[in-house]
């Protein structure tokens, strides 16, 4: 199994407020790595600094995906490099629409793999594929991205996104927050089809109850800014049962 | 300054497309006037229209996309002088670089001019720190019985957005670029030549470029 992911004691602020505190964290091809923790703990900001999101700053620390300087790279090399973020909060974009922005997306990444753009034509059908195998309504094109979507439409788009993309590293933010059970299945449905050999799952979350569907490999707690324990899938459902608190960190 | 005068139940029509619009028209009862204002460089437009019949229905679309030193001028003054009428205004600006825009929105409903409905919209959006939208609309309803909206807001590309289409792999121009095509479509929406409408929708994405 080769190394897909390596954090080296990471630190990363946000209007000076050091939120992440030294995180350590490797990930190889293949596994699904669950993080979760108490409010405020930084799980939202390492998914956000992994991605290259301005509003933080990386202190110290060093990240490498596949061996290269993650950090250095802008937020679209990033992606066109395979590091994908399902949004807790996927943005509304009016006036844009699915089509569009997905063909934009798709054809940026293959050219950053050396690949010819799609044709109208192939991208069409790539779109329909990718909807049947998550089982999504076809209305989805003409849309514009996200907007008027469901709190689970909205989800649902971004494992779309997701399967349209095939990253190598997808980070699942709060995946599950305002998911009704039907939704979270098909949801959690699409990320286990989506999983190969090759690539890698981060997922975030609260609760144990998405861990039920898409099963961790390792489950490690973040609280204050650092992983302060690490465990297989037993260790959330021991969080599920004695809270954090319940842990003695 | 071309006076126009729109008879009785007649309709005119037309999309002006990079010129200083200078209009004084009187509609008479029934009559239809849709007019596009659509300005890529520098122009001062000054539209008058006077609702002089019962039951008009007025239409004034301007779109003004501005770069360097560029600046556009949009003064709009619309009365209301018969009651019965519509009227509804959507002006929009898009401003980088130095470039500067105003926009005068004078609106009158007289006393008489019952049941009038009349709606004035101006969205702004500036694309860099330099560029200044001046905004003025004037609203004088002397009538009681009338439905009258306006609405004029002036901010910048939403950086949330900007970064959910990096995060998809979209570098921030082609971002900025489909993000100002979506600003500006729904003014070009309401021209109703397909084929015009289509050539205008096409070149506003190369524009961005």
């Amino acid at each position: 199994m080769s190394k897909l992911l390596e954090i080296k004691n990471l630190h990363a602020s946000i209007g000076g407020k050091e939120i992440l505190k030294g995180v350590n964290l490797v990930i190889n091809e293949g596994e699904v790595h669950a993080i979760m923790g108490p409010n405020g703990a930084g799980k939202s900001t390492l998914s956000a600094v992994l991605t290259g999101n301005p509003a933080y700053e990386v202190t110290a620390g060093e990240v490498y995906l596949k061996g290269q300087n993650l950090l250095e790279m802008e937020p679209e090399i990033r992606a066109r490099a395979g590091v994908f973020l399902s949004f807790q909060y996927p943005v509304e974009i009016p006036g844009v629409s699915m089509t569009n922005f997905m063909r934009a997306a798709l054809n940026a990444k293959r050219e950053y793999e050396g690949k010819e753009p799609l044709s109208p034509r192939e991208f069409l059908a790539l779109m329909r594929e990718k909807k049947k195998m998550l089982e999504l309504p076809d209305k989805l094109n003409n849309r514009s991205v996200n907007e008027g979507f469901s709190g689970g439409e909205k989800k649902k788009n971004e494992i779309f996104q997701m399967a349209m993309l095939e990253p190598c590293l997808s980070i699942l933010d709060e995946t599950d927050s305002g998911l009704d059970i039907d939704a979270l299945r098909i949801v959690a449905e699409g990320v286990n089809r989506l999983k190969t050999p090759q690539n890698a799952s981060i997922v975030i979350t609260h609760y144990q109850r998405l861990l039920d569907y898409i099963v961790p490999d390792f489950v490690h707690v973040l609280a204050d800014g650092k992983i302060v324990k690490t465990g297989d899938k037993s260790l959330a459902l021991e969080l599920e049962e004695k809270g954090y608190e319940g842990l003695n960190l | 300054m071309s006076e126009i005068t729109i008879h009785s139940g007649e309709t005119f029509e037309r999309v002006f497309l990079n010129e200083s619009v200078n209009l004084h028209i009187v509609q008479e009862a029934g009559s239809v006037l849709k007019i596009h204002v659509l300005n890529f460089a520098f122009a001062t437009n000054n539209i008058i229209v006077e609702q002089a019949g019962e039951g008009c229905q007025t239409e004034i679309y301007a779109l003004a996309f501005l770069h360097g030193d560029e600046s556009v001028t949009t003064e709009t003054h619309v009365t209301h002088a018969v009651g019965g009428g519509t009227s509804n205004q959507l002006l929009k600006f898009v401003l980088d670089d130095n470039s500067h825009g105003r926009f005068v929105g004078d609106l009158k409903i007289v006393q008489d001019a019952q049941k009038t409905e009349a709606h004035q919209t101006n969205r702004n959006l500036l694309l860099s720190d330099a560029a200044e939208m001046r905004t003025q609309p004037q609203l004088e309803i002397y009538a009681d019985d009338v439905k009258a909206t306006h609405g004029a807001s002036t901010g910048q590309l939403d950086e949330s957005a900007l970064f959910y289409m990096q995060q998809r792999g979209i570098d921030k121009q082609k971002a900025r670029q489909l993000l100002v095509a979506a600003f500006m479509k729904d003014v070009l929406a309401t021209i109703s030549d397909e084929n015009l409408k289509e050539q205008l929708l096409n070149s506003i994405d190369g524009e961005v470029e």
